[in-house]
């Protein structure tokens, strides 16, 4: 990687850090979502389908997956900002590589995600989140996180860069939004009372990211999901990557 | 691969031949254009609005694509060479192509950085656009907060950050005061003369392309009318060489819009 293609990266960490309305939005809603939930329905943790695990560890999963949804548009936002001020065209017709114009911006929208996981799982930590496997859970669900992360990004900024609507960046959160209600979000596969929404769920990847997470968390679910999901996202940040870059050919100047 | 040109002396700096290009509507925008820029030229593209300058800017720039033809600066192959060409050449596009949140001394450094400078020459390079272009009391302002003029000078000495070979002025110094204008030709015919960089501009002003161009070409409407010196072009309209080119540039449009009306009429 060149210096041009570094000094970009850097760049677009730092207008995240001096602007950090997307990912500080993301995190405001994992909290809310992690918050309201449980003080409204975390009784129901005492179920024995629970484990006797508590609910706070069961939700917190949707809390990390609802936080890279926040603050997913971030790179979407940069690119389309410096498309409007015109700068973009500066730095395209710089040494630094078309490529690199579109990726920086999603490195440093997952780094943005990343960081503030590591603060909600501190945060989850000192409220009685459980990690199954200490340090490994731990070190897992920012893998996933990541993954995550990088797949929403990518989609993303490649939407943006294709439609140059400034509201497109946020296009990927809705599209995936319905799929967190269409999983095993806020009960265990065994309370579930309808048999669709459970055969739908199983078609759900964000079903296997919850899932996998559960397993690092509290144990009630299998070593199997964390790794199909882990497969599953891999593939999907290949394709958001794939995505955003062969939409940077169509980038109008 | 480039057949034309093979048979071209080495001299030249920038050569277009039979360039063309279409808007998406069908219209021309350029009509097969030939042009041949000696090295260390100060030349203006000159013609009204929409006649196709900036379009021919962009494609030779990279930032458009052509139809067709083919061109070369500096015998690199822009369309090939991206990264020879961004170093070659510097771009002051018609718009302000600024971050608004970036600070005038922090977007001349990263650009130098951007360009292969190490911190310490970007920053002293920095300060020297800075000082050419009278922008001390705002290299710590942000971009936003400029006046339109120090924008564009902000704008421009960007475009010379990396002492490119090749510069394309397209309207430089509109939005421009006197003053700014004055220093911002000094700096470029300095350029010229003292480093041999040639200079293509496009303008409105035809005064500024007067004083400081050596030759000149016309285009209206996507074709090429002439291409030589600014004198040449006076005796090519039939003016007096003490005409101003303003007068003389005028001269020939309004014969060419007769001509056209005239053609018409007759059709």
């Amino acid at each position: 990687m060149n210096t041009a293609n570094i000094l970009l990266m850097k760049r677009a960490i730092i207008k995240l850090i001096k602007q950090p309305s997307a990912p500080l939005m993301g995190f405001g809603m994992s909290l809310f979502f992690l918050i309201v939930y449980n003080a409204g329905i975390g009784g129901i943790g005492n179920l024995e389908a629970f484990a006797g695990k508590g609910y706070l560890s069961f939700l917190f999963p949707i809390a990390v997956i609802s936080l890279a949804m926040g603050s997913s548009s971030g790179a979407g936002q940069t690119l389309n900002a410096d498309m409007q001020s015109g700068y973009f065209k500066r730095l395209y017709f710089s040494p630094a590589s078309r490529w690199s114009l579109v990726i920086a911006p999603m490195v440093a929208d997952t780094l943005s995600s990343l960081v503030f996981t590591a603060i909600l799982i501190a945060i989850g930590a000192l409220f009685g989140v459980t990690f199954q496997f200490g340090f490994l859970s731990v070190l897992g669900i920012l893998l996933i996180s990541l993954l995550w992360s990088f797949t929403l990004c990518g989609f993303s900024a490649g939407i943006m860069i294709r439609t140059g609507q400034y509201q497109s960046a946020s296009i990927v959160t809705n599209a995936v939004f319905p799929l967190l209600f269409l999983s095993t979000t806020f009960l265990p596969r065994e309370l579930l009372t309808s048999k669709w929404l459970l055969t739908v769920s199983w078609g759900n990847p964000v079903t296997y990211v919850l899932e996998g997470c559960r397993y690092l968390l509290v144990g009630t679910s299998e070593a199997n999901y964390f790794f199909i999901a882990l497969i599953i996202f891999t593939f999907t940040s290949f394709i958001s990557v794939v995505f955003a870059l062969s939409s940077s050919k169509k980038i109008k100047i | 691969m480039f057949p034309y040109f093979s048979k071209k002396n080495m001299g030249t700096e920038i050569s277009i031949h039979n360039l063309t290009k279409s808007y998406p509507n069908g219209a021309k925008a350029l009509k097969g254009i030939d042009l041949e820029i000696k090295k260390g030229k100060f030349f203006t593209l000159l013609g009204p609005n929409g006649a196709g300058k900036s379009t021919l800017i962009k494609i030779v720039t990279t930032l458009s694509q052509k139809d067709s033809g083919e061109f070369l600066i500096g015998g690199i192959n822009p369309e090939s060479e991206s990264a020879k060409i961004q170093n070659y050449i510097g771009i002051a596009s018609q718009d302000n192509e600024l971050d608004p949140s970036g600070k005038v001394e922090d977007l001349l450094v990263f650009q130098g950085r951007l360009f292969g400078l190490s911190k310490a020459e970007a920053f002293s390079r920095a300060q020297e656009l800075i000082s050419l272009f009278h922008l001390s009391n705002e290299k710590d302002k942000k971009t936003s907060a400029l006046s339109g003029g120090n924008k564009r000078k902000l704008h421009c000495a960007l475009a010379l950050v990396h002492h490119p070979k090749v510069l394309f002025l397209d309207e430089p110094t509109v939005g421009m005061d006197p003053l700014a204008r004055a220093n911002f030709w000094e700096v470029i015919t300095q350029l010229n003369k003292t480093q041999n960089a040639t200079v293509l501009l496009t303008t409105q002003y035809l005064d500024e392309a007067d004083k400081y161009a050596n030759e000149m070409a016309l285009i209206i409407e996507g074709q090429l009318h002439y291409s030589g010196t600014i004198a040449g072009f006076k005796e090519f309209v039939n003016l007096s060489a003490s005409m101003s080119l303003d007068d003389s540039y005028l001269h020939y449009i309004k014969s060419i819009s007769k001509q056209n009306t005239t053609n018409d009429e007759k059709r």
